[in-house]
């Protein structure tokens, strides 16, 4: 068999590649790190691949806005092969970073279609970056990376980031984003409720933690659960938490992969 | 001839002329030291460039040539335990197994810290981040113990602007090259101000058979220069860390500039080259730049060299070759490379986008040769370089009388527990460590913090797992009090030894290396000599016996001002081996009803104690660590974790056992049934708060009692059981101390939220 193939893509300051690779490998893909400048220069192609990881990190040092800078370079030379990548219904997932990047390239929400940046994630409105664990409800399971969940389950999953409140440009485009049901996963308290700082760590409107594309192969979400794709690097596993969330995800992804090509 | 460099008339000046000289290059040599280049050259019959006169000057600072501490370190530290040690270089290497070993170090960035703090700090980590690499190691985790000040003085940074900076510094570095950072510790004392010390540490992985060297023994080898270009940033660096501090404001441009998203690729790069097997020799450049690390590369092997100071890519273009030599820029490594692999490491850094160029080879013979646009600016032998006098400094040892205030007994102690844990050294470190991104690599077995999510308490050691194939894990943790180090700088160093082993003890792990990192004040004082060498004796004198190497170690003397010097404190980075990390062990409780032992006895020894702190008291002579007894309840309660006995664990430190089973209760939310009727036959209070040495708390399985104190032989003393909302610690039917789980959490975690 033939195992589904995924880019982790690496640029200088994004820095979760080797976790996302192991977690995709772990998964049973066959994952390989490349680095954009392979694809700026045409050493690589994307359809080459299966689907597409953007890993977290600084990607540039984030000195302009986070994800700004790689996704410029990857709008200036490979815009063309990501959309069609996404229209042959490959996967594409971005996390922290990876996230927004994915907003800038304008995959998500991608509402009108064109592939406009239409959100943003700005600043904590903590205003300082949040490390820890946190509560999140998953509230669509039909996007592939979230259907080895159940709807309204409880997980957790680390988050590290400055810039990770999710905000629309307008009230017209979170509308949409509710009624297409691309809202993946919120922050939520123990118990499952929506209600805030410090729960919901950065501000995100509607609690947002994830978003999927409207047909649902593209997500992006600010935790990280190729950081806890054993339970053993989930930060309460010695109080007796027994799951392991963070492969979820990627099994996910390679069972849809598997069904699909 | 060109401009670029100059020739220093030195064989005719008198000794007040060669003084005048040394201030005006800012070589930061002493008159004598000045002398013997005098002389040396007058031997050459010739006089040197300003190039070679810099070059000795780099070479021949405290920070880099240990002038003051060398022979104490080589009689005291050096060889100790040393058939435990793989290799030592930038950093010390261990074995963890027979296919993986560790590396580690600790070391300060004092000096540039009090002078511009965020910097400071930020290229303090990335300095040890490189001497990991240079290992040919993957670094996995970075910590940082920092010791702050509290009152602000007069023509110095405030602490609360240090303070941030530093936390800052650490912060921005850590998370962009991503490294996660999981231990450490934060001091607040006015022994801090204005000299704020900074030590960072790193630790690394590599496969043994691929570990780096770090010089060169064979002529032809080329030398490349990879990551960041050379600018004037931190140049003289080296000889501003190697005298007082005379004011806050001064010396901007001695301070480096980090750039963590040159490091994150550089680490990438140049693993790859190394693990392709395309690396001959490898150093970071830190102090003193490349005039340290090319002398050290090829004197190690018994080479000489050739360097051409024009082949180095610039920051700025006009750059003097004396400054090219001895910059500090940051995110620089060295790389010896033979000839026939220069084309593919130079592809490799390419492919990354490094820069990266050739600039010399090693040559036959022990002369290092550099060359400015055909012109040879400097020509000596490595002998004289790298030989700096060491010092046998005048030094005087001074026994104290303690004083001893005993404190009033009191009817309830709740008062003052809460007091502890509100204690800006005990109250949680959130504020600033949540801040650094302690997840990212996903090796993280055990943060920082741990117990149920929103309610974390503190961790004894953070877990790292070494790879996605084994259960294999290192711990890491670090030991240091600098209100022990103050009173009695000997035993200080022998407590700090004690509480980085029995933190990683606490964790179900085996301790394996040291790394120490010593501050001080001025060497050239006989009383900061003396109790720096007592420092050092305790080290010794306690790892001895514990049968742990120091595999690395930094010094850093002159953390001293007009107006005060810090006290001799080391900080220890210890680092142990979990075969198991599924086995890992945290403070936090782990059910209802469990019985709660205390290994260990406490004694009246209260010097420098949280419990007479808090009340101003003096507390007399400061806990006596015993290497046997803390080796002998190490081995008996990592054997009672490998049966599975053990639940939950907490070394006791800082304000006793009372207040390391309130910080149990934080985490896990759940409370405790303390009774110490029949334990104590002195004033309770005593028993409950000292800090005597080498001591656990541990939660045990229900039931398990007798299996559990027949492998303490005799050390364990049952206290009483977990559960309930609230901490309760009674005697003879008296209450002493009473709170919820919630009021203790909430003052812990006060100031965070």
């Amino acid at each position: 068999m033939n195992l589904p193939k995924v880019a982790v893509l690496t640029m200088e300051g994004t820095n979760n590649e080797e976790e996302a690779f192991q977690s995709w490998r772990g998964a049973g893909a066959n994952a390989e790190i490349i680095h954009i400048k392979k694809l700026e220069n045409k050493i690589r192609k994307l359809e080459e691949f299966d689907a597409i990881f953007f890993p977290g990190g600084f990607s540039a040092g984030d000195y302009v806005r986070a994800g700004a800078i790689m996704a410029s370079r990857l709008r200036a030379t490979v815009m063309r092969d990501i959309e069609n990548f996404v229209d042959a219904g490959k996967l594409i997932m971005g996390s922290c970073n990876g996230f927004q990047v994915l907003i800038e390239l304008g995959l998500i929400p991608n509402i009108g279609g064109d592939y406009e940046r239409e959100a943003a994630l700005a600043t904590n409105l903590s205003n300082r970056f949040e490390a820890r664990t946190v509560y999140l409800k998953i509230t669509n399971n039909t996007c592939p990376f979230l259907r080895k969940f159940r709807i309204n389950q409880i997980i957790r999953l680390p988050i590290a980031h400055f810039e990770g409140r999710f905000i629309p440009a307008n009230e017209d485009l979170l509308e949409e984003i509710s009624n297409n049901n691309m809202i993946g996963l919120k922050y939520v308290d123990p118990y499952g409720k929506e209600v805030g700082y410090p729960w919901n760590p950065n501000g995100s409107v509607l609690n947002i933690a994830g978003v999927c594309s409207k047909s649902g192969n593209v997500l992006g979400l600010m935790p990280h659960p190729e950081r806890v794709f054993n339970k053993y690097t989930q930060s309460d596993w010695p109080r007796g938490n027994e799951e392991d969330y963070g492969q979820l995800f990627f099994k996910g992804a390679v069972d849809y992969l598997n069904e699909k090509f | 001839m060109t401009d670029s460099f100059k020739v220093i008339k030195l064989r005719e000046l008198s000794l007040g002329q060669l003084k005048k000289i040394s201030r005006d290059l800012a070589l930061g040599l002493s008159v004598q030291e000045m002398a013997r280049i005098q002389s040396y050259f007058k031997n050459l019959g010739r006089d040197p460039t300003d190039v070679e006169l810099q070059a000795i000057g780099q070479a021949w600072s405290e920070h880099c040539g240990y002038k003051s501490s060398k022979i104490y370190l080589k009689k005291y530290i050096f060889g100790l335990n040393s058939e435990k040690i793989y290799s030592q270089g930038d950093a010390g290497v261990v074995l963890l197994d027979d296919e993986y070993a560790v590396a580690l170090k600790m070391e300060s960035h004092n000096h540039p810290s009090a002078i511009e703090p965020y910097g400071g700090a930020s290229t303090g980590v990335g300095g040890i981040l490189r001497d990991i690499l240079s290992m040919g190691a993957q670094p996995v985790a970075v910590t940082d113990v920092l010791y702050f000040g509290i009152r602000k003085y007069k023509n110095y940074p405030s602490p609360e602007f240090i303070k941030s900076g530093v936390i800052s510094g650490i912060r921005d570095y850590g998370n962009r090259v991503g490294i996660p950072t999981v231990s450490g510790g934060i001091y607040y004392s006015d022994m801090f101000s204005p000299n704020v010390l900074v030590n960072v540490g790193c630790v690394g992985i590599l496969k043994k058979d691929k570990i780096a060297k770090q010089s060169i023994d064979k002529k032809g080898i080329k030398l490349i220069i990879a990551g960041g270009k050379t600018g004037r940033d931190g140049i003289h660096g080296v000889n501003m860390a190697s005298a007082n501090l005379d004011s806050g404001s001064a010396n901007l441009s001695t301070v480096q500039l980090g750039n963590p998203i040159i490091k994150e690729p550089l680490i990438h790069a140049v693993l790859e080259a190394n693990e392709s097997g395309l690396i001959y020799s490898l150093k970071d450049l830190g102090g003193g730049g490349l005039s340290s690390v090319v002398g050290e590369m090829l004197y190690a092997g018994g080479m000489g060299g050739v360097v051409y100071l024009d082949k180095v890519p610039l920051k700025e273009n006009d750059m003097l070759p004396w400054e090219i030599w001895i910059s500090e820029s940051q995110e620089r490594m060295l790389l010896g490379v033979e000839e026939k692999n220069v084309r593919q490491v130079l592809e490799i850094m390419n492919d990354w986008d490094v820069t990266s160029a050739v600039i010399g080879e090693s040559v036959e013979g022990s002369k290092l040769t550099l060359y400015y646009k055909g012109e040879v600016v400097m020509d000596l032998d490595l002998d004289f370089v790298t030989s700096p006098p060491l010092y046998q400094r005048a030094n005087r040892i001074t026994y104290k009388e303690y004083k001893f205030d005993i404190p009033k007994e009191r009817e309830n102690y709740d008062g003052i527990l809460l007091k502890m844990l509100s204690d800006p050294n005990i109250a949680s470190k959130e504020y600033a460590v949540r801040q650094y991104d302690h997840t990212v690599r996903g090796n993280t077995v055990i943060p920082p913090f741990t117990g149920i999510i929103g309610k974390e308490g503190p961790s004894d050691a953070s877990v790292i797992k070494i790879n996605w194939e084994n259960y294999t894990a290192i711990s890491i943790a670090h030991g240091s009090n600098p209100f022990y180090s103050q009173i009695d700088p000997y035993m200080g160093a022998r407590n700090a030894v004690d509480e980085a082993y029995r933190n990683l003890v606490s964790a179900n792990s085996i301790p394996i290396a040291f790394s120490d990192c010593l501050n001080s004040g001025n060497p050239e004082r006989p009383e900061r000599m003396g109790e720096f060498i007592s420092m050092i004796k305790g080290l010794s004198d306690e790892a001895r016996e514990l049968g742990v190497p120091f595999v690395s170690g930094n010094v850093s003397l002159y953390n001293e001002t007009g107006l005060k010097s810090i006290p001799s404190i080391p900080t220890i980075l210890a680092v142990g081996k979990l075969k198991d990390y599924r086995k890992a062990i945290t403070p936090d409780f782990k059910g209802v009803g469990n019985p709660i032992y205390l290994i260990g006895k406490p004694e009246i020894e209260f010097g420098g104690s949280l419990y007479f702190r808090i009340q101003r008291k003096n507390g007399g002579r400061v806990p006596y660590s015993n290497p046997k007894v803390l080796y002998d309840r190490s081995e008996r309660v990592l054997k009672a974790m490998d049966l599975g006995l053990v639940l939950s664990s907490h070394d006791v430190s800082e304000g006793g056992l009372a207040l390391a089973i309130a910080e149990m209760t934080i985490g896990s939310d759940i409370g405790a049934e303390i009774d110490l009727t029949g334990l104590t036959f002195g004033r309770p209070d005593f028993f409950m708060f000292s800090e005597s040495q080498s001591m656990f708390i541990v939660e045990i399985q229900k039931g398990k009692e007798n299996e559990f104190e027949r492998e303490m032989g005799g050390s364990s003393i049952k206290l009483g059981y977990t559960g309930g909302q609230i901490l309760n610690i009674k005697l003879n039917g008296r209450t002493l101390i009473n709170l919820y789980n919630d009021q203790i959490r909430s003052k812990w975690k006060e100031g965070y939220t």
